[in-house]
C-alpha cells in the first residue's frame, strides 16, 4: 500500500495537506488536513453588531462579500429585524454578481487544467474545433479566427519552452483525455473568462461601492441612497449600466461555460462514478423575493443518503431544526473540547502534529443531527430538484440533454453524485443565477420606479442577551454565522463555513468528512503524479483561508507530492 | 475599482490583511496616501486586501502598476524598499500575499498571454515586524508609511504624472479599526 502526501494542494486557497492510501490503484483511505490554524472570529467579540460586517468581509481575500452578508443577516436574525424590499434586491444583486464571478474562476482558472492539456492544443486543427463548437452553442468566442489566434499563443509559449504559470501541470497525464481541438476551445474560453471576471467585478462594485470589501450594507438593509433625480445617487444611469454588464456577463455564462461543462462531462463520462462520497446534502434557501424573506428564489433543504425523497426543504431562514441540529465536532481537530453547538462555540488551539489516528487539522468538523453533510451547488441543483423548482429542472435537464447529444452517456440528477457531476452542478447552478440576475434586476427597477426609495430600517439593541444566525448560500455552500448580543456587543461569534462542512476531519464516530470519503475508491494511476485526487478535491472549490482563517503557521512551502 | 471609475491606466494597489498586524500596511498606506494627495483620473487607488487569484480583474488593461505590501525580505523591520518585477519574482523578496497560491504571479502571466497585462509592475514593500492577528501596524512599522508614501509620490513624478499634494487632507475611508495608532496619526 503507498502512502501519498500532496502539501499543499495548489490552485486553491489557503493551505489543504491531503493524505491518500493507495493499493491497486486506487485510493483506500484519505485524510484531509488544514495546516493553518483558525480563530479569526475572537476579533468580534465585544464589538458593536453594526460594525460586524466590516470585520467578518476581511475573514477571507476573495468571499469578502458572503460574510459581510451572512454577519449582517445573523444580527437582523437576533433583532427580528425586516429589511426594505430595495435592500434585499440590491444584496440578491451583489450576491449574484459575486457568485458568477466565484464560479468562472473556479471552473477556469481553479480548475479546468485538470482535465484540459495546454500542450495537445498544437496539435488541434481550429477550423475543426470552431466547427465543432458552432455545433452545440451560439458563443460568437468561437470563430476559427478566434480559436487560431489562442493556438498560435500556445505555440508560441511551447516553442519558447517557457511555459511559465502552465509549467508544473500534468502534461500527457494518461488521464488526460480531450481530443486536441476540445482542449483548444475549453483553453479559449479560459482565456476569454478574464474579461467576464473582471465585468462581475464591475457588478460588485457598483452595487458595493468599493469591490473587494463591499460598503454599503448596514444591519437593516443597505446605505445605496437611491434618488432617480440625482446625479451622485443610484439612479436610473447606475440601472442601465448594471443592466449592460449582466447582458454582456450572462451570455459567456451560458454559452460558454454551462455548455464546457457539459462537453466535459461528455467527455470524462467515467467521473460521473467517482467521488461521491458524503450523500447527505445541506443548502438553505437564498435570494429572497420579499422584505420579510417568505419566498425565495433558489430553495434549501436536506437530502440524507442519496435519496431524493428524504428530502425536508428548509422554507426559510427561521427554520428551527437547523438551529438546534448544527454542532462543531472538535475531537479530531486541533482544538481542546468535543462537540459544540455553534453560539456556544469555543476556538481554544490544541496542536498535537499531524496523527492520522488523532488530531489532524485546523478544520473543526461539523455535523448536522451528527451526521456529516456535504454542501455546494450540487446541494442546492439536488435540493431544488428533488422539490421540482422549475428553474433548476430547466437547466440541469439541458445539461443532461447536452451530455447526450455531444455523445456523452445518458445521465440523470442521481449521477450529479460524483466529482463531474459537482462540476457539472456548479455550471447549473450559475446558469440558473444568470436568468435570476436580470429578474432580480427587473424586480429593484420595477419597485423604485414605483417609488420607493426606502432601503433601511434602523436597529434597536435590547438590553438583554439574543442569540441569531445569519444563512447564505454562497458559492461554496451553506455560509452561517452565529452570534450572540448582549447589550449591543457581541459576546460570541462563531462562523461555519462552506470548506468547513466539506473539508471536515473525522468526528467523534470515527466518521469521515465530504473531501475524505469522496477520495476513497478514486482511482490513480501514477502515484508520482496523483492528478485524480486533485481533480475530485478541487471538484468541491476548496478555499481553506476561510475554513481556517488566514494565519499562516507553516511557513512558505512548496509543493509536494511524497509518495511513503 | 469604485464608481464613477474612467479607464485608469495605473493602478496603486495596497495589499494585505488589515487583521494581521503588519501585514495591513498596503490598504492602511495607500488610504493615508490617498488623503494626502490628489491624483489625476489616470490613476486608481484601491484597499485590495488579499485577493489572490482574484488580483486579476484589478490588473486588467493597465499599463503600470504599483503594489504596496508588507514583504518577505533581508532587512530590518520597518526598511522600505522599493522593488523590480524580476526582484520580486525570483525571490529577493516575496510578497505575503504569496501566502495564499502564487496569485500575482498567475494573474500577470495569464493577462500577459491576451495581452492585457501590465508593461510595469513594483511593489513598494516594508519589512514587517509582527504579523499577528488583531493587534495593529506595529510602531516600527507605522513609523515609515510616510516614507512608502515619499516613494509613491516620487514614482508618479518620476512618470510624469499628476500627483500633488492636497491643501486639507481628504476624508478617510477606514472600514476597518486601527485603534489607538489610527487616532495617533489624525
Amino acid at each position: 500500500m503507498a502512502r501519498i502526501s500532496i502539501d499543499p494542494i495548489t490552485r486553491i486557497e489557503g493551505h489543504l495537506r491531503i493524505d491518500v492510501e493507495v493499493d491497486g490503484g486506487s485510493v483506500q483511505n484519505a485524510w484531509a488536513s488544514c495546516t493553518m490554524w483558525r480563530g479569526i472570529e475572537a476579533i468580534l467579540r465585544g464589538r458593536d453588531p453594526r460594525e460586524g460586517w466590516v470585520f467578518a468581509q476581511r475573514f477571507c481575500g476573495v468571499c469578502t462579500t458572503v460574510h459581510a452578508m451572512a454577519s449582517v443577516r445573523a444580527v437582523e436574525d437576533a433583532l427580528n429585524l425586516d429589511i426594505p424590499p430595495n435592500a434585499q434586491y440590491i444584496r440578491n444583486l451583489i450576491l449574484i454578481g459575486h457568485a458568477l464571478h466565484d464560479h468562472i474562476v473556479h471552473f477556469y482558472h481553479l480548475s479546468a487544467l485538470d482535465w484540459v492539456d495546454i500542450t495537445a492544443i498544437v496539435q488541434a486543427n481550429p477550423a475543426r474545433a470552431a466547427s465543432i463548437a458552432d455545433g452545440v452553442s451560439n458563443w460568437p468566442g468561437n470563430s476559427h479566427k478566434e480559436l487560431q489566434a489562442v493556438q498560435d499563443k500556445v505555440k508560441g509559449l511551447v516553442a519558447s519552452g517557457q511555459l511559465g504559470i502552465f509549467a508544473h501541470g500534468y502534461w500527457g497525464h494518461p488521464a488526460m483525455r480531450l481530443s486536441p481541438d476540445m482542449n483548444l476551445i475549453l483553453f479559449a474560453h479560459y482565456l476569454q473568462a478574464l474579461e467576464f471576471q473582471r465585468k462581475s467585478c464591475q457588478i460588485v462594485g457598483i452595487l458595493g461601492g468599493k469591490t473587494p470589501h463591499i460598503q454599503n450594507l448596514a444591519v437593516g438593509g443597505v446605505m445605496n441612497a437611491i434618488n432617480l433625480n440625482s446625479l451622485a445617487t443610484f439612479n436610473m444611469d447606475r440601472l442601465a449600466t448594471l443592466q449592460s454588464l449582466f447582458q454582456d456577463l450572462v451570455p459567456f455564462v451560458q454559452q460558454a461555460y454551462f455548455v464546457d461543462a457539459c462537453l466535459l462531462g461528455a467527455s470524462y463520462p467515467e467521473w460521473f462514478h467517482y467521488g461521491r462520497g458524503v450523500a447527505n446534502y445541506l443548502a438553505v434557501p437564498d435570494l429572497p423575493v420579499d422584505a420579510k424573506a417568505t419566498k425565495f428564489d433558489l430553495p434549501g433543504g436536506l437530502i440524507m443518503h442519496g435519496d431524493p425523497g428524504s428530502l425536508r426543504p428548509i422554507e426559510n431562514w427561521h427554520d428551527q431544526p437547523i438551529r438546534s441540529a448544527v454542532a462543531e465536532d472538535l475531537t479530531r481537530a486541533w482544538y481542546t473540547g468535543q462537540v459544540q453547538q455553534p453560539w456556544k462555540g469555543q476556538t481554544i488551539p490544541e496542536y498535537t502534529n499531524f496523527k492520522p489516528d488523532g488530531k489532524y487539522s485546523w478544520v473543526k468538523a461539523p455535523r448536522y443531527d451528527g451526521q456529516p453533510m456535504q454542501v455546494g451547488p450540487l446541494s442546492n441543483v439536488l435540493v431544488g430538484y428533488a422539490a421540482g423548482h422549475p428553474l433548476t429542472r430547466k437547466w440541469a435537464d439541458t445539461a443532461f440533454g447536452n451530455i447526450t447529444s455531444a455523445g456523452g452517456p445518458t445521465i440523470g440528477p442521481n449521477d450529479l453524485q460524483s466529482t463531474m457531476g459537482r462540476y457539472l452542478a456548479r455550471a447549473i447552478r450559475s446558469a440558473m443565477l444568470s436568468d435570476l440576475a436580470l429578474q432580480h434586476w427587473q424586480l429593484l427597477t420595477d419597485n423604485i420606479l414605483k417609488g420607493d426609495d426606502t432601503t433601511y430600517n434602523p436597529p434597536q439593541f435590547p438590553q438583554h442577551e439574543v442569540v441569531g444566525v445569519g444563512m447564505h448560500e454562497a458559492p461554496r455552500g451553506t455560509l452561517s454565522h452565529w452570534v450572540v448580543i448582549d447589550k449591543g456587543v457581541f459576546t460570541n461569534y462563531q462562523a461555519v463555513v462552506p470548506t468547513t462542512w466539506n473539508a471536515s476531519p473525522r468526528d467523534q464516530k470515527g466518521v469521515p468528512g465530504p473531501y475524505e470519503s469522496s477520495l476513497v475508491g478514486n482511482p490513480v494511476a501514477d502515484p508520482e503524479k496523483p492528478l485524480e485526487v486533485l481533480r475530485t478535491v478541487h471538484s468541491f472549490d476548496p478555499c481553506m483561508a476561510c475554513a481556517c482563517h488566514t494565519l499562516d503557521v507553516s511557513g512558505r512551502q512548496i509543493a509536494q507530492v511524497k509518495v511513503l | 475599482m469604485t464608481q464613477n471609475s474612467l479607464e485608469p491606466r495605473v493602478a496603486i494597489l495596497g495589499l494585505g490583511n488589515v487583521l494581521l498586524g503588519d501585514d495591513g500596511f498596503g490598504p492602511f498606506t495607500v488610504e493615508v496616501f490617498r488623503t494626502q494627495y490628489e491624483c489625476g483620473p489616470e490613476i486608481e487607488i484601491i484597499d485590495l486586501g488579499t485577493p489572490g487569484l482574484d488580483l486579476g480583474p484589478y490588473l486588467y488593461g493597465k499599463d503600470w502598476v504599483v503594489i504596496v505590501d508588507a514583504v518577505r525580505a533581508e532587512g530590518e523591520p520597518g526598511t522600505v524598499r522599493t522593488y523590480s518585477e524580476g526582484e520580486f519574482l525570483n525571490a529577493q523578496a516575496q510578497l505575503r500575499l504569496t501566502d495564499h497560491d502564487a496569485g500575482l504571479q498567475e494573474c500577470l502571466a495569464r493577462l500577459r498571454l491576451v495581452g492585457l497585462g501590465p508593461s510595469e509592475v513594483c511593489v513598494v514593500g516594508v519589512i514587517p515586524e509582527s504579523c499577528i492577528f488583531g493587534e495593529g501596524i506595529s510602531s516600527r512599522v507605522f513609523a515609515v508609511i510616510s516614507v512608502a508614501i515619499d516613494t509613491l509620490v516620487q514614482l508618479l513624478l518620476e512618470r510624469g504624472f499628476h500627483c500633488q499634494r492636497r491643501s486639507r487632507p481628504a476624508e478617510a475611508k477606514w472600514s476597518w479599526d486601527f485603534g489607538r495608532r489610527r487616532n495617533d496619526y489624525d
